[in-house]
This record gives structure tokens, C-alpha cells and sequence, in this order.
């Protein structure tokens, strides 16, 4: 199919990973990192190593000293946090565009990337997942694939959403019918492209469909679930809105209840401000 | 002049320059209700349906959860004036994820503990777009008491 190629091949319009924010992307994937990896890592690259202290000296964190170099962070952040903000950087610019074809305003994808990925942790954290750093960066990456697909959707958005309202498709089974690939398949090559570990790439490519995951992968139900509840509470989200399915069985196997589900979400809420701090400090603007 | 009522959030208000704004309505629940007699208006918007869930967050922020947000926003509104036989009342959103039909339906719960508490206190509405898989914006405008939904993606209407 001619139109798929044409769609991939858009890839090249990205700002593409740096080497350092893939290499970053690399050790986030490894438990095992130490300090030094990542200070050697990151010291090299100013523009990394500026945004980052930025970052850090935020009121989101509230440090009373302030914080000038990148082993300082580290020590003071730890190295999770740190690699999270270093992707944070790196991803921030095109996630910050405006994205027409799903109606989502400068920010909005940036605002909801940012959002499932603080409650994908927040997930994990309450199911003893020990590569936060994985969950957070996939998730936050997940929708990457809407940057190149958001272009073909505003051209067929009638036919994508005459599908969704009339015949009871999801919004991602409406792309793949109408333009040949949705934007989670979209987002999986592109990783792969940009060399992302089998991990991530599998969250990317199963993030709306967790039951044709590989039942053994520990973090695709959690992004999954993460990105569900950030979806009901609606922050940054766009034309697709809540258009996709949702899987009791998922969710189920993860033995969280009702009541703990609500809890991730009022205590996601409840530090909503520094979020949106943390947001527009880590998008600039 | 665009106020902003965040998500948990909730503001009234009486300056005719005033348009209310809240964004980002999934399966909260965004409830408007104005008086057109002493031009006093409020929206709130809220998540969750009952401050049980945790007390403590609901007493620091009470508009979150709809049993305790319902209430505090009718009374803000009286306290400028308004009166509750003469309210508009109008109420969008509610949204779930498709086949969400199980007990975790957050939408479908706002929205029935916003018509428990309002059959109780005989309040009637005026307007209500609830329900779909959409996400929604409601803007009201003081001055003229003209209300507007959007829906992402469908545009905006007068409701």
C-alpha cells in the first residue's frame, strides 16, 4: 500500500532523538545503571544539562539550594528522576506542537503525555514494578505515532469519525481502516527506527490493545490502565476523546479495585499544580 | 475576560466581562448554573462522584468530588444573590471509554450522584449533553448568560 510508505516515510520530519537522548532513552531500559553512567552521559550535552537544572530548580520540586550542576541533581533527584527529565527534554518539542487533526491545541499532547506517565508511575509504584524509569518514558512516549498520523487524520476526519459514531469502531481501529495504520502501530516503527528497546516498543504498538500484548510483559496493562484513567479525566484530550476500548479482564488481572482506582486519580489531582508546573517548565511555554 | 475553572475546581462570579471556561470535561461532570434576574453564574467541575473515597482531600478540596462540590456551588451562588427557583442549570459531560459498562464507571456515577442529590433538593435541569465517549468543553457567559458547548473535534454550539 503506497499510503502507508508515504506515512512512514514522514518519520524524517521528526526532530529525531539526540544520540545522548537515546543513549538516555538506553539506560532508563537498564535497572542496573550506576551514578557515573549518567553523569557521563548527560555532562556532555549543554542544552540537556541547562533544560535539566532548569528543571530541577522549579518550585515543582522545591529545592532551598540551588542545584548548578548535573551530578548534584542526581545525587539530589536520584538517577530515575533524572532520566526521566532528561527524556522529558528530549521529547518536549514535538509534543508541544499543535496537532489539528485531533483537535488538540499547542501543549495539550505534551500536557496529556505528561499526565498518563506520572500515573503509569504512580500504577507501578503501588504494583512493586521496580523500572519506574521504563514505565514513565514509555508512557510518555506512547503517542508519538499521533506527531506523523495527525496530519493524514485531519485529512479523513470525516471518514475516521463516521466510523467512530455510526458503527462503533475505536478511534485507533478507524485510522488503521481508513488510513492503513493507527497511530500506536505508527509510533512502535518509528521506535524501532529511533532504536528503542523491545520493551518500550511493545508498549508503543500495544498501548490500546493490552490483550494482544505478550501475556508475560509486566508494564503494558499498567500504561494501559494509566491511560485509560488519564483519558476519563479528560486533561488533553482531544477529537478521539474516550473512543477506545476498554478491558475489565486487563484491568482485573491487575488486582487493583475500584477504590484504589479512584484514589490514583484524586491523588493525581490532588498535585495537579506542580504538575502543570512541571509541564510547562519541561515544554517551555 | 476568560476565567479558568480547572479540573476539582469551581468559580462564580457576577462581573458581566466574566466568560467561565472549563476544559478538559472526560468523565467529570461540568455543571453551570445561572441566575438571568441578578446575572450571577457558576461552573463547577469535578471528577469524582463521593468525597468518601478520602475525606482528606475533600476537605482541602472539596470541589472535586460531586457530593461535596454540588452544594458549595449553589451556595457561592446564593451568597451573590441568586435564587434557586430562577437557575439555568445545565450539565455535560460524564463520558466513558467504550464497553466501560462495569463497576469502575466513573462517568456514569457522576452523573447519577449529580441526579440523587437534585431530586432530593428539587432542582431541575435545564440542559444536559452526558454520556459518549467524547471530550467536552462548557463556557458560560455571565453578561448574557448564554452558554456554549463544545465537542472535541464536532465544534462549538449555544446550548
Amino acid at each position: 500500500m503506497r499510503r502507508i510508505e508515504n506515512i512512514i516515510e514522514r518519520i524524517e520530519h521528526l526532530r529525531p532523538f539526540s544520540q545522548v537522548g537515546s543513549r538516555i532513552v538506553e539506560i532508563s531500559n537498564n535497572p542496573d545503571c550506576s551514578f557515573d553512567d549518567l553523569v557521563e552521559v548527560i555532562k556532555y550535552d549543554q542544552g540537556i544539562t541547562a533544560n535539566i537544572l532548569r528543571i530541577c530548580n522549579s518550585s515543582y520540586f522545591g529545592f532551598k539550594k540551588r542545584i548548578t550542576s548535573i551530578k548534584q541533581a542526581v545525587s539530589y533527584l536520584g538517577i530515575d528522576e533524572v532520566v526521566r527529565l532528561a527524556v522529558m527534554e528530549n521529547s518536549a518539542d514535538n509534543f508541544n506542537k499543535e496537532q489539528k487533526g485531533y483537535d488538540l491545541k499547542e501543549g495539550e499532547l505534551w500536557r496529556y503525555s505528561v499526565s498518563s506517565a506520572i500515573i503509569a508511575q504512580e500504577l507501578a509504584e503501588k504494583k512493586h514494578i521496580e523500572n519506574l524509569s521504563l514505565v514513565f518514558t514509555s508512557a510518555l512516549l506512547k503517542d508519538i505515532g499521533k506527531l506523523i498520523l495527525n496530519t493524514y487524520v485531519k485529512e479523513s476526519f470525516e471518514d475516521i469519525m463516521e466510523l467512530v459514531q455510526d458503527q462503533g469502531f475505536t478511534f485507533r481501529e478507524a485510522e488503521q481502516k481508513v488510513l492503513g495504520i493507527d497511530h500506536a502501530e505508527l509510533g512502535a516503527r518509528l521506535a524501532e527506527r529511533w532504536n528503542f528497546s523491545r520493551a518500550t516498543v511493545n508498549i508503543i504498538r500495544y498501548h490500546h490493545d493490552p490483550e494482544k500484548a505478550p501475556r508475560k510483559d509486566p508494564f503494558i496493562p499498567i500504561i494501559y490502565l494509566a491511560d485509560s484513567l488519564c483519558m476519563m479525566t479528560g486533561i488533553g484530550v482531544g477529537s478521539d476523546g474516550l473512543a477506545y476500548r476498554y478491558y475489565q479482564d486487563v484491568v482485573d488481572r491487575l488486582g487493583l479495585s475500584d477504590t484504589e482506582l479512584q484514589k490514583t486519580i484524586a491523588t493525581f489531582l490532588d498535585k495537579l499544580r506542580g504538575v502543570e508546573e512541571l509541564i510547562t517548565v519541561s515544554g517551555g511555554n | 475576560m476568560e476565567v479558568f475553572v480547572g479540573v476539582g475546581d469551581m468559580k462564580v462570579s457576577n462581573d458581566p466581562e466574566v466568560i467561565l471556561a472549563t476544559y478538559s470535561l472526560g468523565s467529570c461532570i461540568g455543571l453551570s448554573i445561572y441566575d438571568p434576574l441578578v446575572r450571577v453564574g457558576g461552573i463547577l467541575h469535578y471528577m469524582l462522584p463521593e468525597s468518601s473515597l478520602d475525606r482528606a482531600k475533600a476537605k482541602r478540596n472539596p470541589y472535586m468530588f460531586g457530593d461535596t462540590g454540588i452544594p458549595l456551588l449553589f451556595t457561592e451562588a446564593y451568597r451573590f444573590g441568586a435564587k434557586k427557583g430562577r437557575m439555568k442549570v445545565k450539565i455535560v459531560g460524564g463520558a466513558q471509554i467504550l464497553d466501560q459498562d462495569g463497576f469502575f464507571n466513573i462517568g456514569k456515577r457522576n452523573y447519577l450522584i449529580l441526579r440523587k442529590m437534585f431530586w432530593k433538593n428539587n432542582v431541575l435541569i435545564d440542559f444536559e449533553d452526558v454520556g459518549g465517549s467524547v471530550n467536552r468543553t462548557l463556557k458560560l457567559e455571565i453578561g448574557s448568560g448564554q452558554t456554549y458547548l463544545k465537542v472535541s473535534g464536532r465544534g462549538t454550539r449555544l446550548i
